[in-house]
């Protein structure tokens, strides 16, 4: 081959290298890069420690005997997989069903901002998003409603990316995050216009605890609207394969101990909220979830091979592959969930505080 | 942090009864130009806790704002700038918020309070 081809030749597989890592990789062009992931808080050297820990904390997600050490390892845990995320996946960390003839950022924007409309914010109002993460929802849910949106999260690194992510969106006027634990809220009683909640109560030890606190802060006649993770009617616990894939579920994404379906309503009623609406978003007609999962899986070798090649070149922290195929395999469990229709991450519910003791008897 | 936000922020240490509102200690206070919208102010000042915005404010060293205020003020534009000023465009960047009660301290880092309670104030 000549010099001239051989260039060209180069230049082409150069060109199509980038294009498969640098452009069809991270999940937005100008969002995380694979050169920055990091441990969130934690720095390089500790990354494979608190990953082991975490690890072997959330062996039997059931059968946690320390319940108050959760909100730290909930903690680890996003630090260890918040750069991933959003490398990967967006600033959006849940699920959506997929609509045909729609992208996935289209699919996950029209999922938040049904929760605006279910809890009827409007311009003025003030929300709560209980677990925010990096804001992903609380940006789409601002900028639909034009409401003020406060964000809770545990993790600090997190806050920090969710206040960057809404200063390049030109939304920190509209949107404010705060580092708290929503288990004992730093809000006072009867403030906020409405809540809402994206897959994140499912990290409470104890869904009545975060219940009863969104409850609190919420002022009397506001609507609180939640998408929950739970196991669906299909459910088996002695199928041995089912509670393989749930505890696989529950174990990669920091959960101590999924909730049943039927569990969510009865919580709400509990700590005194009437309940509004509730169902499955991820039943038929809706298309499946999981598809952005499957669709993903030569993403995951394309970026398993990429981090690799990072961490030994000491550019990610080590530890990073580790966790990278945490995330892979739990992927595999929540696909096989959604295949077997036995999980769901969209359990919807509604509720709304009672104007007074009597709105109850009265609905 | 804007006094918007403040605004809503209560110490939750166990034990405190009333932990509203936050002192303030201003280290670096940032300010941030924000369009005005009159209609966002006046749903706003219904639900704002007016003595606690105004200590808070002269806090963050803005003294232009009344002791009492009341709706028909929302009329006069001189009022409804500095309302405006004081309530969206003030930023703690650096700093903490006290409890009343207790005196203990909430950092204020990089704008963001870190509202984390330790183990035995749970």
């Amino acid at each position: 081959m000549d010099s001239l081809s051989l260039f060209c030749t180069g230049a082409l597989l150069a060109g199509g290298l980038y294009w498969f890592v640098c452009v069809l990789g991270p999940a937005e062009q100008k969002g995380k890069r694979a050169t920055d992931l990091s441990g969130g808080s934690i720095s390089a050297e500790k990354v494979q420690d608190n990953y082991k820990q975490y690890w072997s904390f959330f062996r039997r997600p059931k059968e946690i005997e320390k319940a108050e050490k959760v909100p730290d390892f909930v903690d680890t845990f996003y630090n260890l997989v918040t750069d991933i995320y959003e490398w990967g996946w967006g600033q959006s960390f849940h699920f959506s069903p997929s609509i045909p003839g729609k992208s996935h950022r289209d699919a996950t924007r029209l999922h938040e901002e049904m929760a605006v409309d279910l809890i009827q914010a409007k311009p003025g109002d003030r929300v709560l998003d209980v677990g925010c993460g990096v804001g992903g929802p609380m940006r789409a849910i601002a900028a639909h409603s034009r409401a003020n949106v406060v964000g809770i999260t545990i993790n600090e690194y997190q806050v920090n990316r969710a206040r960057l992510h809404n200063k390049k969106a030109g939304l920190d006027s509209l949107c404010e995050v705060v580092c708290g634990n929503f288990l004992s809220m730093p809000f006072p009683d009867n403030s906020f216009d409405g809540a809402y909640s994206i897959e994140a109560t499912c990290h409470a030890p104890k869904l009545e605890e975060v219940y009863a606190e969104i409850f609190r802060v919420l002022k009397p006649g506001a609507l609180y609207v939640s998408y929950e993770w739970v196991t669906t009617d299909k459910y088996r616990a002695d199928d041995p394969e089912h509670v393989e894939v749930i505890q696989g579920i529950e174990r990669g994404d920091a959960l101590p101990g999924l909730r049943s379906y039927s569990d969510i309503a009865e919580t709400a009623r509990k700590v005194g909220f009437v309940v509004v609406k509730e169902r499955d978003l991820a039943k038929p007609p809706a298309q499946p979830w999981w598809s952005r999962l499957k669709m993903g899986r030569i993403a995951y070798w394309r970026n398993h091979i990429v981090v690799t090649v990072l961490a030994a070149l000491g550019i990610a922290p080590k530890g990073t592959v580790d966790v990278h195929e945490m995330l892979f395999k739990t992927a595999d469990y929540l696909t096989r969930g959604g295949d077997s229709g036995i999980f769901s991450p969209m359990h919807m519910i509604l509720c709304r505080k009672p104007l007074d003791t009597d709105d109850h008897a009265q609905t | 942090m804007r006094l918007l936000t403040h605004n809503m922020l209560s110490s939750n240490i166990k034990g405190v009864v009333n932990g509203f509102p936050l002192r303030i200690e201003a280290e670096k206070v940032v300010e941030k130009t924000v369009e005005m919208n009159g209609d966002f102010l006046k749903k706003m000042f219904e639900k704002v806790d007016w003595k606690a915005f105004v200590d808070a404010s002269r806090a963050m060293g803005y003294n232009e704002l009344p002791e009492e205020a009341d709706p028909s003020m929302l009329d006069s534009d001189e009022f409804l700038n500095n309302f405006h000023h004081a309530l969206l465009e003030l930023h703690l960047e650096e700093g903490a918020l006290v409890c009343p009660e207790t005196g203990r301290r909430f950092p204020v880092t990089k704008g963001i309070p870190n509202m984390l309670l330790h183990e035995d104030e749970v």
